[in-house]
């Protein structure tokens, strides 16, 4: 046995600069699908982190629809045995006193006032000082802005001040803003002890809300406390770890997974070039085989060792290698999402699936090869001394087909992305064709007679040209897909959110809003209207697999603001006006997984109750992970009364001094004042920030297939060696030799960049057509990544066939025309 | 006009080196007709391939027209095959994507545009090796003594200074060896062309004015038409 894989070896290191490029994309291929199961992982990890982290030991929390309710409302949970913890919390909406000229809104902060720092309800990662229960709790970010460190000491307008006690890593119940300009629109967090925050407003017998934990699953409590709580405006939710609402990040999987896939393919494909022409060549030496009496199994199986031996080599070294990318890949991503979060890197179960996937797919890309191997015949291999030409007709059923696969263009379904992409690779020998004569001109100007050959040469093996000029443009035309959408996502975002803000500035009070404070922001110059906003938040539910989520609640009615856009809105607005109904946004709907006209479970602050999903509506909301009732019935049936929100309508000029005279106005407990341009703002620049990313992938996917074109010259070259000798001893110099090498390089190049660019577009076109899409995407030309393909993709195969020349040139006369 | 002296090659082979050539001298004049015979394994090739330039030796010196190869750069080497140079090789050596024209023309296009007076040449040549009608087939789907004609015509289409043959005949067929061999010596008294042929072929060597009887890496015997006892050394050597 050790002795067929000694035998292997020798095959596969017969050539050795073959071997390296083959290796070398296996290695990059797998590393690249390792980097991305590790960012897949490690991203969910991540969110899973800090949800559970908000969680913590929680079961169910005591909240209401005020601002804060009287703490003698939860004596039946403090008298309650299987109580195991409680966390009493009161919350203050107050301003940092700083010695820096900051706005009004700059300086908001919310003081969370606990009963215990070191409860097992809270989680609190300490970087620096201790819980002692005596000061403020700042999370690093905030204490890095305002420069405090722990014994510092913190003021707050009109409260009092307290010493710094301990700094604490990010958790999402202390979420702050990390610099001046995103202060202007969210609060700072911090953490104060209860009785601390009791003192300063005077309110000893309030408190915002509570949250405690139970032996066993408390389901009796809870049913009994819903009971009792029922009218009261106090109402219990169990603790869900669902944090949908405030991130809308699944599309980040499905790009991890688009990568992945695709350095698989390129990547398969230039192994799949190397074996197929690697038992080419062998025929004889398997003829020879299969005439001593080898199988045809034997024969297959030897050379399906040689891959077997090659990718366990690219898959020990491309994984280790896949997980140091996969770091930095994260390093990148959670920047750029804006997170000042720590991770672990989640490389274990990645690296066994990468180890599995870099083993397999060699294997697979090869299974033709393999099997043409087995199939060698003795007497037809032994007898022709070279192959016969095959003849145009393959070529040309080639073409057909590839035009017909294009014309699925014109049906919107999905199976058009796979069907033009495998459109686009047929076509391809057309194109190499066609381009190598338009361009032959050129290549004459260039490279003189040595251009002219390379165009002549590349016929030779069209197919595996082609198809080297193919897998680049694949890789090419689903980058520029994928950069397209992250590129018109934001124009989508931003039409949706200002379709669905419901007005043009959202006033969020930590109190209800009275009926004065809305007559005096209507005699407000420059404010058109003033809407009240009620949002029942937050309202847990159960998927139809009866997973516990949460989210929000908003009330609509016909003459309020609109929240949500649909066509047949007047209907809608009269089926939630008649029965108990909801509508869900479409995360929310798809994350249900119900059907429109089934009823969905909530637990509203009347109870548990039903209530039947009428529609599906488009909304910028949470990004559609919400519901909307009846402004009636959500105060009626469903129980939920008071609005912390109001929306306004305002002139653009006068929005910014609105904004400060709100603060001034309304200090004592206005939370946040945003503006359908600052939710635009913050939602897009994640966005942006994902084209970088596209570029970088752009980059890498690309000198990945160029690893396959400098293959694919080097076969070529290897395969003329006579020739070239010949073409030298008539007197070709070294560096005509190689510029038509290069010329070859430079043709397949740039016809994979040109027809991946023309794939690119018609994807593109698809997309922007799809009703699937609900023209999210306008056609646009992605002009900085197709001037990204054009460069990196001819100066990247210029360097592929730098490479193949230098072997080319190397050539050596007089042995290259002793043979034949 | 060639002048070849001690001209000395070794091959290293792993550790070990073999001495192909041991100090050959040789005169070729302008104009003559040169075989060199000789066992196989003897450096005929090697010699052939020294004076075109396609190799360099290990020492001595070798003269075309007055130039050293042996001191010319790569570079130098290879534009002066070009431009001096033709080679005719045993397996013909055309390059198979090319027509029978391209490949004529091949050394030409190396050296720079192809001007409407070389373009007649290489249609007078066409016509003289008996390919006419055949200017645009591809040169892998012809017959091997169509090739070799077609790699006579490419060796001679820059009118080269000396016309070198490594077993021209060998891989033909004697109805065909002899139309190469009419075609050779019809260059030769017409054009006062310079042929250094090597061959095995004994038949194939009458046609030379000279033959160099090769052994062991050096020259064994030079037979001239002139001396006489060209018949009876020729049989001596065969014997
Ligand atoms: N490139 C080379 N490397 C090593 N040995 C060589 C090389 N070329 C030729 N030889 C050796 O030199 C000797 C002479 O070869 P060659 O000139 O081809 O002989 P001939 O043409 O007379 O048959 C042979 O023994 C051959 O093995
Ligand atoms: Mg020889």
């Amino acid at each position: 046995m050790l002795n067929i894989w000694r035998i292997s070896w020798r095959n596969i290191t017969h050539n050795k600069k073959r071997f390296f490029f083959t290796l070398f994309a296996i290695i990059l291929g797998t590393s690249f699908i390792t980097a991305m199961l590790v960012a897949d992982r490690t991203t969910r990890d991540v969110f899973n982190y800090y949800t559970d982290m908000y969680v913590a030991n929680a079961d169910y929390w005591v909240l209401s629809d005020k601002h804060t309710y009287p703490e003698k409302m939860i004596e039946p949970v403090q008298d309650d045995p299987d109580v195991t913890n409680m966390l009493l919390v009161l919350q203050k909406q107050a301003f940092f006193e700083l010695e820096d000229d900051h706005s009004l809104s700059q300086r908001s902060v919310r003081i969370i006032g606990v009963s215990d720092q070191n409860s097992p309800l809270l989680v609190l990662p300490v970087i620096e000082g201790s819980l002692d229960n005596k000061g403020v709790i700042l999370p690093k970010t905030v204490a890095t802005l305002l420069g405090k460190k722990v014994g510092d000491t913190v003021r707050f307008e009109g409260l009092g001040e307290a010493k710094v006690s301990a700094i604490v890593e990010y958790t999402q119940l202390l979420a702050s803003p990390s610099d001046w300009d995103s202060a202007e629109s969210t609060s700072f967090r911090v953490l104060v002890p209860l009785d601390m925050l009791r003192e300063w407003t005077g309110k000893h017998d309030e408190i915002s809300y509570m949250r405690f934990q139970v032996n066993g699953d408390g389901k009796d409590l809870f049913h009994s406390l819903q009971q009792q709580f029922r009218g009261s405006g106090v109402f219990i939710q169990p603790v869900v770890a669902d944090d949908l609402q405030n991130n809308d990040i699944s599309g980040l999987y499905t790009f991890f997974y688009i990568v992945a896939g695709l350095s698989m393919l390129v990547s398969g494909f230039i192994v799949f070039n190397t074996i197929y022409t690697s038992v080419i060549e062998r025929k004889k030496e398997f003829a020879i085989m299969k005439s001593f009496g080898y199988t045809q199994r034997s024969v297959s199986k030897l050379v399906l060792i040689e891959i077997v031996l090659l990718s366990l080599i690219g898959t020990a070294i491309g994984v280790p290698l896949g997980i140091w990318l996969g770091d930095l890949f994260m390093q990148e991503l959670l920047s750029m999402l804006q997170f000042d979060i720590v991770y672990t890197l989640n490389w274990r179960l990645p690296a066994i699936m990468a180890v599995t996937v870099g083993v397999l797919f060699p294997v697979l890309f090869s299974l033709f090869p393999i099997y043409h191997a087995g199939r060698t015949s003795i007497l037809l291999t032994l007898k022709m001394a070279s192959q016969s030409k095959g003849s145009s007709r393959p070529l040309l059923i080639r073409a057909v087909v590839g035009l017909v696969l294009l014309c699925f263009v014109f049906i919107d379904h999905s199976v058009t992305y796979a069907a033009v992409l495998a459109g686009v690779i047929l076509l391809f020998p057309l194109l190499l064709a066609g381009l190598s004569r338009i361009i032959k001109p050129v290549l004459n100007f260039l490279f003189h007679y040595a251009g002219s050959l390379a165009a002549k040469s590349l016929f030779q093996q069209i197919n595996r040209n082609a198809n080297t000029a193919a897998i680049l443009g694949i890789g090419i035309s689903v980058i520029l897909l994928l950069g397209a959408v992250v590129e018109s996502a934001p124009e989508g975002y931003e039409q949706e959110i200002r379709n669905t803000y419901g007005g043009d500035m959202r006033l969020t009070s930590e109190a209800p809003w009275s009926t004065e404070d809305i007559t005096k922001l209507r005699s407000y110059d420059g404010v058109l209207g003033v809407e009240p906003l009620m949002e029942a938040t937050p309202i847990t539910w159960e998927t139809v697999d009866g997973v516990s989520r949460q989210f929000s609640v908003f009330a609509v009615s016909e003459d309020g603001p609109a929240l949500f856009a649909d066509q047949h809105e007047e209907k809608l607005y009269n089926r939630l006006k008649q029965q108990n109904a909801v509508l869900l946004g479409e995360r929310a709907f798809d994350e249900w997984g119900g059907e429109i006209g089934q009823s969905i479970r909530m637990n509203t602050p009347n109870g548990e109750q039903s209530y039947e999903v009428v529609g599906v509506v488009k909304t910028s909301h949470y990004s559609g992970y919400v519901a909307f009732m009846d402004e009636e019935r959500l105060k009626e049936e469903f129980g939920w009364t008071k609005g912390f929100d109001l929306l306004l309508t305002v002139d653009n000029e006068a929005a910014s001094s609105i904004r400060d005279r709100v603060w001034s106005d309304f200090r004592d407990h206005l939370s946040k004042v945003q503006t359908v341009e600052d939710e635009i703002e913050s939602t897009t620049s994640t966005i942006s920030g994902m084209n970088e990313l596209i570029l970088m992938l752009l980059f890498m996917i690309i000198g990945l297939a160029s690893i396959g074109t400098a293959n694919t010259l080097l076969m070529n070259t290897l395969e003329r060696v006579p020739e070239i000798g010949t073409m030298r001893a008539l007197g070709f110099t070294k560096q005509q030799v190689r510029n038509m090498i290069i010329a070859e390089g430079l043709l397949v190049g740039l016809s994979g960049v040109i027809g991946g660019i023309a794939a690119g577009l018609i994807l593109i076109y698809v997309t922007s057509q799809s009703e699937l899409m609900d023209g999210f995407m306008s056609f646009k030309l992605p002009y900085s990544n197709m001037i990204m393909a054009v460069i990196s993709g001819v100066v990247l195969s210029l360097c592929a066939a730098w490479m193949a020349s230098q072997s080319a040139s190397k050539i050596d006369i007089q042995s290259s025309l002793k043979e034949g | 006009m060639i002048k070849v002296s001690n001209l000395t090659k070794e091959f290293l082979q792993g550790q070990e080196r073999t001495r192909v050539l041991k100090g050959v001298d040789l005169n070729i004049k302008k104009g003559e007709f040169v075989a060199i015979m000789g066992p196989s394994g003897s450096g005929k090739s090697t010699l052939l391939q020294l004076m075109g330039g396609l190799d360099v030796p290990t020492a001595g010196d070798i003269q075309i027209d007055g130039k050293y190869l042996n001191k010319m750069s790569e570079k130098e080497r290879t534009i002066f095959r070009r431009q001096k140079l033709g080679f005719v090789f045993q397996n013909y050596q055309l390059l198979p994507t090319l027509t029978v024209e391209e490949n004529i023309a091949f050394p030409l296009h190396a050296d720079g545009k192809l001007t409407k007076e070389k373009n007649r040449v290489i249609q007078e040549l066409i016509q003289a090796v008996g390919l006419e009608g055949l200017h645009r087939k591809r040169a892998n789907l012809l017959s091997g003594g169509q090739q070799q004609r077609v790699a006579i015509a490419r060796a001679l289409v820059n009118s080269p200074t000396v016309l070198l043959a490594d077993e021209p005949t060998g891989n033909l067929d004697r109805a065909n060896a002899e139309e190469i061999l009419r075609l050779l010596t019809v260059f030769h008294r017409e054009n006062r062309q310079t042929i250094v042929m090597v061959t095995h072929d004994i038949f194939a060597a009458g046609f030379a004015d000279r033959i160099i009887l090769f052994r062991d890496g050096g020259i064994d015997q030079v037979v001239s038409r002139e001396e006489g006892d060209y018949a009876k050394y020729l049989a001596n050597f065969m014997a």
